[in-house]
């Protein structure tokens, strides 16, 4: 019994010509990416890494809010994002206009 | 009974619906907490992740966030999470009409 790996299903019918959503992601590691979460809020990081729920290792972080328009909460060093709230990821994202 | 049993785990997990249809098509998609986005899907998996190329986002009335406007922000080539996807559906198949329970209400 071993792991499968990341986007290998057995009876998938997805055509193997398509993108996979989570190479995409993988694709992205070193560089920076734009996290969008199902509230208000925002994150550009750069990505260290990421797990089969998608929770991010994120490095040089800004975090923005977006109701408040007091946008930019800068944060250094290295985040956990929990992913149960990700909504879309933007690889190479600088987020929203500030 | 125990055939019904051994059916459902003999069947492998196939998904049921067919993302295939939509490739290169517009799609609409309404995630968890109120979020719209429209793009050309690209490619999806099982956990229906997407991606989709030249996203925008559809963004909410500042007053209403219950309320889609017209105003909307450039996203690009997006992944979209499977975990907070609500509704796909093709692009050019919507429009918005009047609220048809309007009357109901008065009622």
């Amino acid at each position: 019994f071993g792991k499968r790996r990341r986007g290998e299903m057995t009876s998938t019918s997805v055509n193997p010509s398509t993108l996979l959503p989570l190479e995409l992601v993988d694709k992205c590691i070193g560089s920076r990416i734009w996290v969008i979460m199902k509230n208000d809020k925002e994150i550009v990081g750069t990505l260290s890494g990421f797990d089969d729920y998608v929770n991010m290792v994120l490095e040089d972080v800004v975090e923005f809010e977006n109701t408040p328009d007091g946008k930019k909460v800068t944060k250094l060093d290295t985040i956990l994002l929990n992913g149960n709230h990700i909504t879309m990821l933007v690889p190479g994202g600088e987020g929203p206009e500030v | 009974m125990v055939n019904d049993k051994d059916d459902s785990q003999r069947k492998k997990k196939e998904s049921i619906v067919d993302l295939s249809k939509f490739l290169d098509k517009k799609v609409r998609v309404k995630f968890q907490g109120g979020r719209e986005a429209t793009g050309v899907l690209k490619g999806y998996d099982q956990l229906l992740n997407l991606v989709l190329d030249g996203a925008i986002e559809h963004l909410r009335d500042a007053e209403d966030p219950t309320v889609i406007g017209d105003e909307t922000r450039n996203l690009g080539l997006i992944v979209a999470r499977g975990t907070a996807i609500t509704v796909v559906a093709p692009a050019d198949g919507m429009e918005q009409i009047p609220n048809p329970f309007a009357n109901a209400d008065e009622q």
